[in-house]
């Protein structure tokens, strides 16, 4: 397999300097975007995430390498197989992400990335610690049976990644149409976070927003609501280890005490439901939000 | 995991501790108080959407709130860092009074309780809460 680097060593320093400039933006014009306790949970996400990811790395390289063994074709190591993978790999982004939001099993993994009420340069390092146990990578299988090599995959992984890293702030408003039409930007991905009805489950590109534009899952920002972040339930806690694992806590609970015929749902279904009805899906808070006053001015 | 993997660990942890330090020696993370009764419906409001509330009771120092709607729901409000969290309060709920102050608890270990002084209204709410879906566990 071709030894090449994991693109994210190298961004690693500049994160840091990043998010230290941004507090210092923030120190001067909004000193709440910031909490130290936030910021040092979101960064030992972040640390736990990259450890889970040396400890499982060998697993998910050897069932990579299995699959592309299956591969149809094989590309070729030239420039024009680079920009196709670059794309690919974005658009089986872009599925997994949308199934994160709306699968439980998978919700229970990427709920991590969402938990923090704040949105700045720290949230973005906030990733999950059971991202391998979800399965997740599944999503980037057919690139393998397409004759992506498995190191190429990963290797554009990490560039996604790096890029993902910069939207995560407030600190930028808008950049010009054509950008914005083509590319996610900060405007489109604090959509992605909020939790205000007219803004759930939408915009889950990871580079392109076109995806969101073609598959019907883009809203834009508009400017005369504030946003608010985190979860529909707030977590109201700082603590690390219930922040990583309270969903998949509250599948277990839900598994133990569900009806056996509903049991299943509660791993499927999406987060929110529940077979009495005592619980509410975005769809239903959306709807709520649809019929009510407040969405006059939308 | 080789050394290499774990000399990077090392860097990311002082790296981690240095940042979150730095957010600390800026002092980041406003002081939030609930600024009245206007901001603490509005603070309920976006807790859980389309909670309207009728009835209130304010924290003295401004860190929390007891509110009700016209279906007779109550929530907690409460800080959390620099922003708020709220709970309705159910049959798990539990207050204790102690004159003018009442801690709640929603029974959700994890949330915490929170001590309100509410004043004279501490003893409403107390028995407020005795009326909860299921019935709170509220001791004086």
């Amino acid at each position: 397999m071709p030894d090449l680097p994991n693109p994210v060593d190298f961004a690693v320093p500049a994160f840091v300097l990043m998010v230290a400039l941004e507090m210092l933006w923030a120190r001067r014009r909004a000193p709440e975007k910031y909490e130290p306790r936030d910021t040092l949970t979101s960064l030992a996400f972040g640390l736990g995430s990259t450890v889970a990811g040396l400890l499982v790395g060998g697993l998910i390289v050897a069932v990579s390498l299995w699959t592309y063994q299956f591969r149809v074709v094989t590309m070729p190591w030239t420039w024009w197989a680079w920009i196709i993978a670059f794309v690919l790999d974005d658009l089986a982004y872009y599925w997994f992400h949308r199934t994160a939001h709306r699968v439980r099993w998978f919700w229970a993994s990427h709920v991590n990335h969402h938990s923090s009420q704040h949105y700045n340069l720290s949230t973005a390092l906030r990733q999950t610690w059971t991202g391998f146990f979800a399965l997740g990578f599944v999503f980037r299988l057919p690139l393998l049976l397409l004759g992506f090599h498995p190191a190429m995959l990963a290797f554009v992984a990490g560039t996604n990644l790096i890029y993902q890293f910069w939207i995560h702030t407030e600190a930028i408003k808008r950049f010009p149409r054509w950008f914005e039409a083509v590319m996610n930007t900060p405007s489109h991905h604090r959509v992605h976070h909020a939790t205000n009805p007219r803004y759930l489950d939408a915009n889950y590109a990871g580079v392109f927003i076109i995806w969101d534009r073609m598959f019907g899952s883009f809203v834009p920002e508009v400017d005369h609501e504030k946003i608010r972040y985190g979860i529909v339930r707030q977590l109201g806690t700082f603590s690390l280890l219930y922040s990583v694992f309270h969903e998949w806590i509250g599948i277990g609970k839900d598994l133990w005490s569900a009806p056996w015929r509903h049991k299943l749902s509660y791993l499927l279904r999406e987060p929110g439901w529940s077979h009495d009805g005592s619980r509410e899906t975005s769809d239903m808070i959306r709807a709520r939000w649809q019929a009510s006053p407040e969405s006059d001015d939308a | 995991m080789t050394w290499i993997d774990l000399a990077k660990i090392a860097g990311s942890l002082v790296a981690i501790l240095a940042l979150a330090g730095f957010a600390k020696l800026l002092r980041l993370g406003e002081d939030e108080r609930i600024r009245g009764e206007a901001h603490a419906i509005e603070l309920a409001g976006q807790a859980v959407f389309g909670f309207a509330a009728t009835e209130l009771a304010l924290d003295r120092a401004g860190i929390g709130a007891l509110l009700r709607d016209a279906e007779g729901r109550q929530m907690l409000l409460r800080r959390h860092g620099a922003m708020w969290v709220g709970r309705l309060l159910d049959h798990h709920a539990e207050a204790r009074l102690d004159r003018d102050f009442l801690t709640i608890g929603t029974g959700e270990k994890t949330f915490g309780s929170v001590t309100l002084h509410l004043g004279e209204a501490a003893q409403v709410w107390a028995a407020g809460l005795r009326r909860l879906p299921g019935g709170s566990t509220a001791r004086a």
